[in-house]
């Protein structure tokens, strides 16, 4: 077992956690943050991407003790309080989910690409992307809204 | 800008928030968790089973196996539909026990179950169960299987056929094969698919001692099938079940009914007086859940010298696994057979399928259920005569189309359908693609050294009957001012809440965003079907309609007091309540009443809606790269016949997600055993998947036919995209490589298959 602290969506924790636990699995388990999903076991589907000190990372790929330190960003913590962020909003208003399972994590891929990339051209979205599978939108409308956040944020900027 | 923020659909917050509530995230206090010990051979005798050093690792509370459940109650996996053979003979049938009795037959059966502390808990002590297989010679390939050579896996089905199926009169078909000017033969594959909810499946049960029900929390398609099938499989009896989810991560056909583990949950949690849980890890997942497709479909097409299609005929053979699971038997006999003339006006038409067994993962429906692949057969069976004879493709099928005038149409094997404009969707098609001036793209790609191709398909589907013999649903405002609706299919992704609201605020002029759209209240004792099929906007959304209808009845008399009238004098129009030029709306008159009277207003509705007709014209133009045999799809086209559409924007995704599904089978995806019967594409490393911008431009349009055959008007959507799409794909990909001498592949036209296959044309 391991002592570990972490900041969550902007409230620090002291965890002890086995040493091989998942950072997903701590989410989820020990703090009940269900919005990061478990699609896979091989690290590819994405539906546990979160921030890692501003980095998107699947969280089924790191371990908690490797996160020791670190400022997480989970779903949960995107809004600020009652206002989406602009890539929540923007997926709805695209209709860029269906079942939603993937969304979290689709929204969280989004956010880390757009921090590293404001403007993406549809190629970069399409790599950025590439490690997020979603099985009921055909990624069209995904896309369209990852456009559409990116130029509400810029104007936000602006 | 949130204060103004409106989702676009009902379902939308919760999931963008992460507030959505999937199985998995169910967590009981005292909830043990659970780990299926499953098999590492595709057949084998169980001549040993030692569990005692898994049941002595700390932290483990229960272990089972076969007999454990059985003497619990225990039944079967469900095959709820059989067929008779050609000759009337009955079905052979090889059910699936929850657990392995004795013999293992497919990698992953499940053998026996660990409950305990922890979910990771359960997993180390399995790994500490001592199994002592004698392994049996497999039979993997379909075709094969029949043989003589081939290992016999169940002792009641001769030659592994569970049934040797016809549809249709061989007669006429053959004497339209011996006058025929030309025939053409095509055998296609619609390989083996995994499904691939991104939700893994999962399940949550607990028992209540006192009332006697245990609640399952799991994603599946409808509340009664879920049940009902469960009660067969767990022994319980149907109404001391109790089904639950509120989020569902897709389904697409694979959720049905349940699987060994929900079974034996509902058998634990009884047992153990506690909360249990079992949350499959992918690679489960891929071992387990039923697999699709699996279909291997010989077409054979007699035309006259000026091209009019005689006679089809199809011998087809329909892999169901090593059990009969769930919708195999469906799928290889009823939906092979009742569309396979497709949009064309065949006086002879011929069907026989086998439906065999193989030691891999039972087959169960995956969207379109056997529609996609006959669709696929017969369209790319079209397309090969029309260019091994000579014919022009696009002139071949209009010579064929159902002629207008002869709606409804029965087909030569039984089928009626009611209407499908074959030729107006094609023309807005070959319009909206920029057919016509294909040839002058093929060039210009052809300059800069890429292969260029278009490709077509012309296609109707049978919408699902529906097993309920209806579709009710259960209308009551509440004092806060919602119109709370209930029904049995439950959602997993179609925006259930949001078509429904609009049927309602369309038909009750009450505004949608005060509807509440709720599937599988346990209080209701409602009928009705699950989503698949593509049939629940029609089936439930009908008995909403009907529901809505006899609201207004309710409704009229307090309208006729609010606008001071008698009760003749007013009436319902346009959404608004009428007297003597005067109006008022329902939510007024709702809100205006007190809360008393609120809860007296409440309406049940009812339908009755069987199969419908959804139809297109799509349109694929592909670019192949011949140094790297990579295809590159430049624009999609699909124009749907979809009935009546109720939410576009909902429709349009439903066409993107069923397309790029289609791309996915076209493409890239794969079930791959070795001759073991070892599963080769065991996780998202080896299965590939469609990705983020594999189909980067797609234009939809619908082309709107109300039918006649339910209240709504609506034929439904589920299925038409990859319906449409296989065809489309492989007919512009052979399209592509045609002038280069290859005019048959089957799918997945993966790069290294298509440079090869180039290589092999060069040499």
């Amino acid at each position: 077992m391991s002592h570990i602290s972490l900041n969550i969506n902007g409230n620090d924790h002291t965890l002890e956690v086995e040493d091989r636990a998942l950072l997903a699995d701590v989410l989820r388990d020990n703090l009940k943050l269900t919005g990061t999903h478990v699609g896979c076991d091989t690290s590819q589907c994405g539906c546990c991407t979160v921030l890692m000190d501003g980095d998107a990372v699947k969280s089924c790929t790191v371990l908690a003790v490797q996160a020791n330190g670190a400022q997480i960003t989970t779903i949960e913590g995107l809004a600020k309080g009652a206002n989406l962020h602009p890539i929540q909003v923007a997926f709805s208003n695209c209709h860029a989910l269906q079942c939603g399972f993937c969304t979290p994590g689709m929204i969280m891929a989004t956010a880390g690409l757009l921090a590293n990339n404001p403007k993406p051209t549809d190629a970069q979205i399409h790599e950025g992307l590439a490690g997020n599978l979603c099985r009921c939108t055909g990624y069209i409308n995904i896309v369209e809204s990852v456009k559409q956040a990116a130029k509400v944020m810029q104007e936000k900027q602006a | 800008m949130n204060a103004r923020f409106t989702p676009s659909r009902q379902e939308d917050l919760s999931l963008i928030t992460g507030k959505g509530h999937f199985t998995a995230d169910h967590n009981y206090p005292g909830m043990l968790h659970a780990y299926v010990i499953r098999s590492m051979h595709a057949h084998a005798h169980i001549k040993h089973l030692n569990l005692e050093a898994v049941r002595a690792y700390p932290g483990v509370r229960w272990v089972v196996s076969a007999d454990d459940l059985k003497a619990l109650g225990a039944g079967t996996i469900v095959n709820p539909i059989t067929a008779k053979g050609k000759g009337g003979e009955e079905q052979a049938l090889a059910l699936m026990p929850i657990l392995a009795e004795g013999t293992v037959r497919f990698v992953g059966q499940p053998i026996a179950m660990v409950f305990a502390d922890s979910a990771l808990c359960a997993q180390d002590a399995a790994e500490l169960a001592e199994i002592d297989y004698e392994v049996l010679e497999t039979s993997v390939d379909p075709e094969q299987t029949t043989l003589p050579t081939a290992v016999q896996l169940h002792g009641n089905a001769p030659r592994n056929v569970s049934v040797h199926f016809a549809s249709g009169d061989a007669e006429p078909v053959n004497a339209a094969f011996a006058k025929a000017s030309f025939t053409s033969q095509l055998r296609v594959l619609s390989q083996r698919l995994m499904g691939v909810p991104m939700e893994p499946r999962a399940v949550v049960a607990i028992h209540d001692a006192v009332s006697g029900i245990t609640t399952v929390h799991t994603p599946h398609q409808g509340i009664l099938g879920m049940r009902n099938f469960l009660a067969l499989a767990s022994g319980a009896k149907p109404e001391s079940l109790r089904i639950d989810a509120n989020d569902v991560g897709g389904s697409f056909g694979l959720r049905g009914g349940p699987y060994s583990e929900h079974a034996a949950l509902v058998l634990a949690a009884r047992h153990l007086g506690c909360a249990v849980s079992w949350v499959g890890s992918r690679s489960e997942i891929f071992l387990s859940d039923w697999h699709g497709r699996a279909l291997i479909l010989n077409g054979e097409i007699a035309l006259d010298n000026e091209g009019h299609i005689l006679a089809i005929r199809f011998k087809d053979r329909v892999d169901a696994g090593a059990y009969n699971c769930m919708m195999s038997t469906f799928i290889g006999t009823r939906n092979l057979s009742i569309t396979m003339g497709g949009v064309y006006q065949i006086p002879a038409l011929y069907m026989e399928s086998e439906v065999v067994y193989t030691n891999t993962t039972p087959v169960s429906a995956y969207r379109g259920a056997g529609r996609p692949d006959i669709a696929y057969a017969i369209e790319r069976l079209v397309d090969f005569a029309a260019h091994e004879h000579g014919f022009d493709p696009v002139a071949l099928r209009r010579k064929n189309f159902i002629a207008e005038s002869a709606f409804p149409y029965k087909t030569a094997n039984g089928s009626t359908i009611d209407t499908c404009l074959s030729e107006k969707l094609l023309d807005r098609a070959m319009a909206l693609s920029h057919y016509a001036t294909f040839e002058e793209r093929r060039a210009q790609s052809l300059s800069q050294g890429k292969f260029r191709g278009i490709g077509l398909s012309t296609f109707l589907e049978a919408s699902g009957a529906g097993t309920a013999p209806k579709d009710q649903a259960w209308g009551e405002f509440n004092v806060n001012g919602y119109l709370y609706v209930y029904g049995v299919t439950g959602p997993s992704g179609q925006g259930h809440s949001t078509s429904f609201a609009s049927i309602i605020e369309k038909a009750l002029g009450w505004p949608a965003d005060r509807v509440r759209y709720e599937a599988g209240n346990a209080n209701q004792k409602l009928l009705g079907n699950g989503t698949g099929g593509s049939r629940s906007l029609y089936g439930a959304g009908s008995a909403i309609l009907a529901m809505c209808h006899q609201m207004l009845e309710t409704i009229q008399p307090h309208a006729a007091k609010t606008l001071g009238v008698d009760l003749a004098e007013v009436h319902f129009e346009n959404g608004v309540w009428l007297a003597n030029g005067s109006t008022t709306t329902t939510a007024q008159i709702i809100d205006a009443l007190p809360n008393e009277d609120k809860t007296t207003l409440h309406a049940l509705g009812e339908a009755t809606s069987g199969s419908t007709y959804p139809n297109g014209c799509h349109i694929a133009e592909v670019e192949i790269d011949p140094t790297t045999g990579e295809t590159h799809l430049i624009h999609y086209y699909a124009v749907d016949d979809l009935g009546q559409v109720i939410s576009p924007q909902l429709v349009r995704g439903q066409v993107h997600g069923g397309v790029v599904q289609g791309w996915g089978q076209a493409f890239c995806e794969q079930v791959v055993y070795d001759n073991q019967g070892q599963l080769l594409t065991g996780s998202f490393m080896d299965y590939a998947m469609p990705r983020a911008g594999c189909v980067p431009h797609l234009t939809n349009e619908t082309y709107e036919v109300r039918t006649q055959l339910n209240l709504l008007g609506s034929k439904g959507v589920g299925e038409s995209g990859c319906t449409g799409s296989l065809p489309a794909l492989a007919n512009a990909v052979m399209s592509a490589l045609r002038p280069y001498g290859i005019n048959q592949m089957d799918m997945p036209f993966t790069a290294p298959k298509i440079w090869a296959a180039l290589q092999k044309a060069k040499a």
